[in-house]
């Protein structure tokens, strides 16, 4: 019965309904960006309206917001945190650094694009995004779920060897697992 | 403060007889030294004078001269005074004597130095890595490090659109706006 097309297309439908509305953000602050957080979790923006709160833990958490720039010392941390995450999982690039490298695009050990390390399901742009920016990047990650469209993590599975070469290419000293399931 | 700054000149003048001095308005005086002396003189400041607070350490790269600056910043709470002992050293062969057995903290800004102007401090007790990790290349803050050459070897960059716009000219397009004299010469 729950092999059949259209029953499995009543479950998707049920469980992103109710992955939409509980997004629970790993607190995990990388570049300046963290600084717009507190602001939209607390009571002015009051994030947790539509189900986006803070997680203690990666293995407890949905969704990897990259708060601003990332040093290969702390992509190294974000990759790792990434691979204990359970699924469904997203991720969401938060300022113009990891778009493009934003003003740090002459430094010699921040990473510029982000989508060649992680799946990336939402950018936020803008240096530094409003806290109305940010909900409206939640809110579009909300409509991704729905959709069934934010397929990250999937295409990290698909593309692993692609993506482990890229991370291996600037963290010279591994010293992590290899994460190759 | 006239008063400590000559009395202050003249107590490390009969005690290191090379170092001359620069007089600023306010509370600073300047003192220009061999490397050599760089030890004993923050002893002597420090012990004798009163000046126990290291405020800074700071190396300035002079790439045209082919020298390394180094400045020493002390200070004396109870005369209110701050001393900078400068003093240069050679960029090729860049070493320095160790001063953190006078003040501890003055290990964290050496082994910065070490890491990011290669500067060598001789009996230097710290790890090896300091805030680089991993790192390969030559020390980044000296100046004939081109980082703009390295991140671009080393990192993809995404390339910019190709219709880039000059973004003045189409806001003045849509919102049918007037341009500023002095804004006119900015424009591609």
């Amino acid at each position: 019965m729950i092999n059949d097309k259209n029953s499995q297309k009543i479950v998707d439908i049920i469980q992103n309904w109710s992955r939409k509305h509980s997004i629970w953000v790993l607190a995990y602050g990388t570049g300046c960006g963290a600084i717009e957080i507190p602001p939209t979790m607390t009571s002015r923006y009051d994030a947790e309206r539509l189900g986006v709160r803070g997680a203690a833990t990666p293995r407890q958490a949905d969704v990897l917001l990259i708060t601003g720039y990332l040093t290969t010392k702390t992509l190294k941390r974000v990759i790792r945190v990434y691979e204990q995450m359970q699924d469904p999982k997203y991720v969401i690039g938060f300022g113009s650094c990891t778009i493009n490298g934003g003003m740090y695009y002459d430094s010699y050990n921040t990473i510029k694009l982000l989508d060649r390390y992680l799946p990336v399901d939402v950018y936020i742009n803008g240096c530094m995004p409003r806290p109305e920016a940010v909900l409206a990047g939640f809110g579009k990650l909300q409509k991704l779920i729905a959709e069934g469209k934010a397929t990250g993590a999937t295409k990290y599975k698909e593309n692993i060897e692609w993506y482990k070469e890229n991370q291996k290419k600037v963290i010279t000293n591994w010293v992590m697992p290899d994460y190759n399931w | 403060m006239q008063e400590i700054k000559e009395n202050l000149i003249q107590h490390i003048k009969t005690q290191f007889k090379e170092a001359t001095e620069k007089v600023y308005d306010g509370n600073r005086l300047d003192f220009t030294v061999d490397k050599q002396c760089i030890p004993s003189i923050l002893t002597y400041l420090k012990d004798r004078l009163g000046y126990i607070h290291l405020s800074h350490i700071a190396c300035v790269d002079w790439l045209e001269e082919g020298k390394f600056e180094i400045i020493f910043i002390v200070w004396s709470p109870e005369e209110k005074m701050k001393v900078f002992i400068r003093t240069k050293i050679d960029r090729d062969n860049a070493v320095m004597p160790n001063i953190d057995m006078i003040w501890r903290q003055a290990n964290t800004y050496e082994r910065e130095m070490r890491e990011m102007f290669g500067i060598e401090f001789i009996g230097l007790e710290a790890p090896d890595e300091f805030l680089l990790e991993d790192w390969e290349g030559p020390p980044p803050m000296r100046r004939d490090f081109d980082t703009e050459a390295y991140a671009q070897e080393t990192f993809w960059h995404r390339p910019g659109r190709e219709d880039a716009l000059d973004v003045r000219e189409e806001i003045i397009k849509r919102s049918r706006e007037e341009i500023p004299d002095f804004a006119k010469k900015y424009s591609r």
